[in-house]
């Protein structure tokens, strides 16, 4: 039986104070959905009998079938705080009340669905890190956590699967605690890389109660904190003075009846604390339990205080350790008083983050309203994602009240990722149909949703493509537009099998684009529909969805393609020249390779079209060595406004040319969403112009006349500039035993993949292997590598850079990057020779 | 030989004689039809020259000028232009490519807007620096017009506005996929003209001219059913019925006037009482 109703629930959310948003990230595997399973069973969702099996969060059925995670999850708890003096151990935010609002969202381990990762991030405050007692700190687990850390997400972490070290591994005490304190070391090593200064000491230390310990599938786990408590009593110490004992070079010498730092007494060593009070009984249990030593386990159970159902008793060997564990150390109370303590209200949350949230000032009333936290103030909601209904081609828009309170029918502006404040694009004013609850696969009605909660919107789906901000606020700017650590590099065509389900295709594919906060849905020149992937899994599962569900008609697929992207490998030799049709406006303008690390800035986010643009100039100019004047000039971010292109005016006293700066900057987001060497996006170009003729009259030099020739002018100079195609790179972390590296080797050499670090796991056979692999030739690479491994190695890949395609010019199509180069044309249906740079420069 | 034959500003029958004999013995005729426009239908024309013509488009023109050019040297090519051949500086650019291919041109000259624009009553020979007006869009706003209008009324002149015609031209998001899907054609009013002019006064503020300058609308200048209007540019924004049908003209009027030109402007005023106070006031007797 759920043990709490919708009421207690709306209750608890008028605290703010008292909730709790947080989101579960962890590698693949490493164990969040048999965690979470713990706490619904905990709050009475699932029978506690099936938590660790369930996977309740996982509700598709591809999810429960391959066992991962694909859709992050959200669903609301009601947690409690044993007594009033826990209360006082929230450190640093207010509380009113024992009772606590948790909204947890389980998130998708696997890189392919790291987009999901951030649209949950971003609708949350704190997040639980999951680690792998075995594996350690994994590729994706540093990916999740930079993320968390640059949304300004405060982590907690668990150590998951302890029962493997002891069941599998059989390691000692000392190794356990070795193991953990490395992993825990590790964590703080990503946390103080890439620490926000705003968020003060984030590191998670396990005396204070920040790490946990335990193993979702047996439904324990404990921080220190539940053992101070215990041993508090009995030594007659305080328990935060306990916690500190149990953890690090602390020594409880038996004979003396004394701590001390040292850890000897008369030449013996002496077990740390850790070991004696935590895992030795931990230790002792499994040992009893595995062994079958029935009295032992009894006189434990009695010693440690411990009741067991009539029906547990009866059991044996690991079915009886984990009822016998989960009893005595409960994961979800564990995790859930972690979370209540630890993790940061929305109203503390929202004080630091508004900066990093909010496009606007930070002194108009939107800033101002969400950073108090006030249910009150204008309504300043962020739409993360879309989850798919019942009802067949709708979807809940779900997102976080930052402000405001959100309830049916209430009118809101709904401002996509385009709008600007004063414009009226990217724009619908319309009304919330209903408000829901999301409770993992289903929903609850709620009429109304006030500031620091999550929520699911009826209605608004029509109007949104993927994410957006929804207000009441006439002059609030858009909360921040969320940047994906994944990139969409492998793509597929699509066509459908019978002709006549092409609009049904069609339809499909926008359902798709809104299901997926990453996919990317694109229609070529000749027709054809391509959908583009963070990886062959993610691209897989969304054909599949749309196969299946979105679009229902039988569909060919085509083999996976890699999408490239052009760039320049030098300066236009000449300065290049368009004329407008008419002749009368002429254009100069050069090419020139930016600097890799500023476009890296500008895909992060961290540089971009809406900052101050004499903040950046000054940026520009210290980091990356520019002219501050260029600096100041920079007419736009292309391709999409905000892609790493930069169009700079480096003119001389031209008159009117603000008349055609639009023109001119439709033709660079034009140019550059389409390149002239294969259509392929530009990346990395920086284009100057250097002079501008313009005729005397307003009407001969309109869009017509300069948007086709910014174009031409801006291929000119590409083509002018040794143009090259970039290629996607991979990074791939590779899991093996010693026995099988050389398959791994063989495997990565025959694919251009370059290795370029090689550790071993301390205590275990396990090597981890990090290697750049080239995503053309990562199809089929996990086969190959399960062949050449015997199925010992574990790959993970994200994309991690561009490089140059090696093999000659684009330009000669004899060379292997003019094959490519053909094959893409000849695919995409556009004339396979690529046009010279005649056809774009126009002779004085 | 290539001919640019001027058409007049009206209806076929403004063709001049020299004109009509090139259109009937050349081999091909184009017809240029995006600069300005006739009142009267292709078809028309054709009836009345007794030969078939080639619509000429923008795209034709501006980009596929070759194909107009295809063997000149050897056969004559007339290429028919509304109004004057060279009252818009559009077509120098087809002269110089002629040029480079070393053929010869002649031209047909013919009556512009440029010169009837006289029928409004104003003299020609105080007429300042030619505009155009474009359609404003959400964030193309050209002010330009704003700089010149001002440097004719610093001397008293007056200023004649051509206003913006979009045939056959295609919307941003079509140029920019590269869709050849055109939007049905527009043409722009007194009224628009009158009230852009009055939101780029209030942007600017400098005082070139406001709500209570004297301005006259024209319509269908040159052809049977021309229409003059006379007033105020904020009367002009709500004119347009008045004027009818396109194509339009605008005159701005300079300070230096003569009182002939009061006499025949005042028989277009909206308000003849308004007319004679602000002519009073601002005008009469300013050189």
């Amino acid at each position: 039986m759920v043990n709490f109703t919708i009421d207690e629930i709306r209750q608890l959310m008028d605290k703010p104070t008292n909730v709790r948003n947080m989101t579960v990230i962890a590698h693949v595997d490493h164990g969040k959905s048999t965690l979470t399973d713990s706490l619904l069973a905990k709050a009475g969702i699932i029978s506690s009998g099936k938590a660790g099996e369930a996977r309740a969060t996982d509700t598709r059925q591809d999810e429960q079938e391959r066992g991962i995670t694909i859709k992050s999850t959200a669903i609301s708890l009601y947690g409690t705080l044993p007594s009033d003096e826990d209360i006082k151990d929230i450190v640093g935010q207010k509380t009113d009340g024992k009772d606590f609002l948790i909204n947890l969202i389980d998130s998708p381990g696997h890189v392919d669905f790291s987009s999901e990762v951030t649209a949950a991030l971003r609708v949350t405050d704190g997040a639980l890190v999951v680690v792998d007692t075995v594996e350690g700190v994994c590729v994706q687990t540093e990916t999740v956590l930079r993320q968390a850390l640059g949304e300004r997400i405060k982590p907690v972490i668990i150590i998951n699967k302890v029962d493997r070290a002891l069941l599998e591994l059989q390691v000692t005490k000392e190794d356990l605690y070795q193991t953990f304190s490395r992993t825990v070391e590790s964590v703080n090593v990503i946390i103080s890389t890439y620490i926000d200064q705003s968020l003060g000491d984030i590191q998670v230390y396990p005396d204070k109660g920040t790490v946990a310990f335990g193993s979702g599938l047996h439904g324990w786990a404990f921080t220190v904190r539940q053992f101070a408590t215990r041993y508090a009593k009995k030594f007659g110490v305080d328990r935060n003075k306990m916690m500190e004992r149990l953890w690090g070079d602390n020594f409880f010498n038996p004979h003396t009846k004394k701590w001390s730092k040292s850890g000897t007494h008369e030449g013996k060593q002496l077990e740390r604390a850790f070991n004696m009070f935590i895992l030795d009984p931990i230790f002792k249990i499994f040992s009893a339990v595995m062994n079958f030593k029935k009295e032992e386990i009894a006189t434990l159970l009695d010693k440690l205080q411990l009741k067991l159902t009539p029906d547990d008793r009866e059991k044996e060997g690991k079915l009886l350790l984990k009822a016998v564990m989960r009893t005595f150390l409960p994961a979800a109370d564990c995790l859930l008083e972690m979370m209540i303590l630890h993790l940061p209200s929305p109203v503390t949350a929202q004080r630091y983050r508004v900066e990093t949230l909010y496009e606007g000032p930070m002194d108009d009333e939107a800033a101002i309203s969400i950073r108090d936290c006030n249910s009150k103030g204008p309504l300043m909601l962020y739409v993360s994602k879309m989850v798919p209904t019942n009802d067949k081609g709708r979807f809940y828009a779900f997102g976080r009240v930052f402000s405001g309170t959100v309830r049916s029918g209430l009118k809101v502006r709904i401002q996509g990722p385009n709008y600007t404040p004063g414009k009226k694009e990217d724009l619908f004013i319309k009304a919330v149909q209903r408000t829901v609850l999301m409770m993992g696969g289903k929903v609850e009605p709620i009429d109304d949703m006030p500031a620091g909660n999550i929520v699911g919107l009826v209605g608004i789906d029509q109007f949104l493509l993927k994410s957006g901000t929804l207000t009441t606020s006439e002059t609030a700017h858009n909360l921040k537009v969320m940047k994906f650590s994944v990139s969409p590099v492998v793509q597929r065509s699509v066509a459908v099998k019978n002709a006549q389900d092409l609009p049904k295709l069609v339809e499909g594919l926008k359902r798709l684009s809104k299901s997926d906060p990453c996919v990317l849905v694109m229609t070529n020149e000749s027709g054809e529909h391509v959908v583009a992937g963070a990886g062959e899994l993610h691209l897989e599962i969304c054909l599949k969805d749309l196969e299946e569900d979105h679009a229902g008609v039988p569909l060919n697929i085509s083999d996976p393609v890699v999408q490239y992207r052009e760039t320049v490998g030098a300066k236009s030799s000449i300065t290049a020249l368009s004329k407008s049709p008419n002749k009368h406006n002429r254009l100069y303008m050069i090419a020139e390779p930016m600097e890799e690390e500023l476009s890296k800035e500008i895909e992060s986010g961290r540089i971009g079209p809406r900052d101050d643009f004499k903040a950046r100039a000054r940026i520009l100019a210290d980091d990356f060595g520019w002219d501050v004047t260029d600096a100041r000039k920079i007419w736009a971010f292309g391709p999409d406004t905000n892609g790493a292109n930069l169009l700079v005016d480096q003119t001389k006293a031209v008159q009117y040319l603000n008349e055609i700066k639009d023109s001119v900057v439709s033709g660079f987001q034009w140019a550059t969403r389409e390149g002239p060497v294969a259509e392929e996006p530009m990346r990395s170009i920086r284009f100057n112009i250097m002079d501008v003729t313009l005729h005397a009259d307003a009407i001969h030099r309109g869009g017509g006349q300069l948007i086709p020739t910014a174009r031409r002018v801006l291929y000119a100079a590409a083509l002018l500039a040794e143009p090259a195609l970039l290629e996607p790179v991979f990074l791939v972390e590779i899991q093996v035993p010693e026995s099988a590296m050389g398959g791994v080797y063989g495997v990565l050499t025959r694919r251009r993949g370059h290795v370029f670090a090689e550790e071993q796991r301390p205590g275990t056979p396990l090597f981890t292997i990090k290697a750049y692999l080239p995503v053309m030739e990562s199809f089929g690479f996990n086969g190959d590598l399960r062949a050449g491994t015997s199925g010992q190695a574990f790959p993970q890949s994200v994309f991690d850079h561009w490089q140059i395609l090696p093999g000659g010019s684009p330009l000669d199509p004899t060379s292997k990057v003019g094959t490519i180069v053909q094959e893409m044309r000849k695919r995409k249906g556009i004339k396979v020779e690529v046009p010279g740079v005649d056809h774009y420069y126009d002779k004085l | 030989m290539l001919y640019l034959v001027g058409l007049g500003l009206s209806d076929e029958t403004d063709i001049t004689v020299k004109g009509l004999e090139v259109v009937k013995k050349a081999s091909r005729v184009y017809l240029e039809a995006y600069t300005s426009i006739l009142l009267v239908d292709q078809s028309v024309l054709e009836a009345y020259y007794g030969r078939s013509i080639v619509v000429a488009d923008r795209e034709m023109v501006e980009s596929n000028s070759d194909e107009i050019l295809r063997d000149v040297e050897n056969v004559d090519v007339a290429f028919l232009v509304v109004g004057d051949p060279f009252g818009a500086t559009t077509h120098t650019d087809m002269v110089l490519r002629a040029r480079e291919l070393g053929i010869q041109v002649r031209t047909v000259p013919n009556a512009s807007i440029m010169s009837g624009i006289g029928a409004a009553g104003l003299q020609l020979y105080n007429y300042g620096q030619t505009v155009s007006m474009v359609f404003f869009t959400d964030n193309w706003r050209p002010a330009s017009f704003y700089d010149r209008v001002k440097e004719n009324r610093d001397i008293g002149l007056h200023t004649l506005l051509l206003l913006d015609i979009k045939v056959k031209e295609q919307s941003l998001e079509n140029m920019a996929r590269g869709r050849r899907i055109y939007e049905p054609p527009r043409y722009m009013t007194v009224g628009c003209c009158a009230s852009q002019m009055l939101e780029i006064e209030e942007e600017k503020g400098l005082g070139v001219y406001g709500p209570d300058s004297l301005a006259i609308g024209a319509a269908r200048v040159g052809g049977k059913t021309e229409k003059f209007v006379a007033g105020t540019l904020k009367e002009l924004c709500d004119a347009d019925d008045e004027l009818g049908a396109p194509l339009h003209s605008m005159v701005l009027l300079g300070r230096r006037t003569h009182e002939l030109e009061h006499d025949f402007v005042r028989e277009f005023a909206i308000s003849k009482e308004s007319w004679d106070r602000i002519w009073k006031a601002d005008y009469e007797g300013k050189h």
